[in-house]
């Protein structure tokens, strides 16, 4: 049975601010972003999935959604089932598989995954892949100035044209002291060696994407698309040239200078603005990291575009904003 | 000013509060939101039928909450923003509903100016999250 991406949606906060504001208000900027989306007071990672799903379900007929999968680092709750609250919110069957996935920046395509799996255990040709992530930490800390915030969903469905998933390679290793947080915090942590972090990444990205050509029996120079897990935004550019990617292949996928670090949701985001522009035919490898480590590199080929029935949602999200100062950032932050 | 809603009672309001569920009056074919025991339009309906309303609306009036006006629940919200606009809501589907405005445009709100639902955490008490529906222009 063939299972596809038959619609994907987009949610990206309305709010902004610019790496310049950091940079007059503090002196530095320890993210390399132009700018980043900031969530509003009364938004958290359960508002922005209901509406990236709302966005990805429009003109879908949502009884037919039989699995329900979630990702994020930063769930509202540490215990309490969010698929609950996102069943009723957008009005699907309570008969859902549902899976929740966290605790690392992989878990997006860990939710992909698992809903291509949960799939086989119900006769409902649907399922909804929510990611939708928000990394926190306070604003005196470092990693924080990078930490964006955007969700995006999509439907999988058995048996239709569309974004066909082909396959996946996984890689999983020790990598100490990168990126972590320990239960009850919520100031990120690191022992802040960039060149240890950097080889790390490289070495588990590259593992997992020559994992996946070996497997598939294609080379990088076949996908029209190359998405490297971005939570800066020139590690994945050097790694992907130094596995020989051109610019044309990587450039479609580049999030992080409009939103920063969105955690689970930065290659998935990727995926969603390149889905904006594929063409039919085209190659899409998406490979995910998360610190500690591990990676996924999962392949997609493009069998039906999926723009009309979206009309270009993460174009349209990237429009929609308005910039705030630092001041009021911090205030949003309630740091003040 | 604050009324306070114990967890079950909003709890049972959740599918008009996440979805905008309504009532479709069985006498007389109006639509309430939210819903009533008796509609209240024809003061005799006492047998309706769910309704999935759209979300689509526009702004029949508004004001805006300042300078200490907020109940207790939105004093963060007013705190950190200043002030925040209150609507009332002419619905597509008939009924008016009150609700906050978000992302206001920056010429300020206008009378019929179109919004729709969008989803957000409307207060939180107890630790728990208070989830519903606001508007945001169309
Ligand atoms: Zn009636």
């Amino acid at each position: 049975m063939s299972k596809s991406i038959i619609s994907y949606g987009v949610y990206l906060p309305y709010l902004r601010i610019k790496r310049d504001e950091f940079l007059s208000a503090l002196g530095s900027c320890s993210a390399a972003m132009k700018e980043k989306t900031v969530m509003d007071i009364d938004e958290d990672v359960t508002t922005m999935a209901v509406e990236a799903a709302r966005n990805a379900l429009a003109g879908l007929d949502i009884s037919r959604v039989g699995v329900l999968t979630l990702a994020s680092t930063n769930f509202p709750y540490q215990e309490k089932e969010m698929a609950g609250t996102m069943v009723e919110a957008l009005g699907l069957s309570n008969n859902v598989l549902s899976a929740q996935h966290a605790n690392s920046t992989m878990s997006g395509t860990q939710a992909i995954l698992s809903a291509l799996g949960l799939m086989d255990q119900n006769d409902q040709p649907y399922a909804l892949v929510v990611v939708s992530d928000a990394p926190t930490s306070a604003a005196h800390v470092d990693l924080e100035n990078g930490f964006g915030a955007g969700a995006c969903a999509f439907v999988l469905a058995k048996d239709e044209p569309g974004l066909a998933y082909e396959g996946v390679f996984g890689y999983s290793t020790e990598a100490m002291g990168l990126r972590y947080r320990l239960p009850g915090e919520t100031d990120m942590r690191d022992i802040g060696v960039k060149a240890y972090a950097t080889q790390d990444y490289n070495e588990t990205v590259k593992a997992a994407v020559s994992g996946l050509m070996e497997k598939t029996g294609r080379k990088l120079a076949d996908y029209n698309h190359v998405i490297l897990h971005q939570s800066d935004a020139k590690t994945a550019a050097a790694l992907a040239k130094k596995m020989g990617c051109t610019e044309e292949q990587t450039k479609g996928g580049q999030v992080f200078a409009q939103l920063g670090d969105t955690g689970a949701g930065a290659p998935l985001l990727a995926l969603c603005r390149v889905l904006d522009v594929a063409a039919n035919g085209d190659h899409i490898l998406v490979c995910s990291y998360g610190s500690g480590s591990g990676s996924q590199a999962l392949s997609f080929k493009l069998e039906k575009s999926l723009v009309a029935q979206t009309n270009k949602p993460m174009q349209a999200a990237l429009e929609y904003k308005k910039y705030i100062s630092y001041v009021q950032y911090l205030k949003l932050k309630r740091s003040i | 000013m604050g009324a306070h809603i114990s967890i079950p009672m909003y709890q049972r309001a959740v599918p008009q509060r996440y979805r905008l569920i309504g009532q479709r009056c069985q006498s007389c074919g109006r639509i309430n939101f939210p819903p009533k025991a008796v509609c209240k339009y024809c003061l005799q309906g006492t047998t309706f039928e769910n309704v999935q309303l759209s979300g689509k609306g526009t702004i029949y009036s508004y004001t805006i909450i300042a300078g200490g006006g907020a109940p207790p629940e939105f004093a963060a919200e007013a705190r950190c923003k200043g002030s925040y606009p209150v609507a009332i809501i002419q619905l597509e589907e008939g009924p008016r509903v009150i609700a906050q405005v978000v992302n206001p445009p920056e010429e300020g709100i206008t009378i019929g100016m179109p919004v729709r639902a969008v989803f957000r955490k409307i207060y939180e008490e107890e630790g728990v999250t208070r989830y519903g529906f606001k508007f945001s222009p169309a």
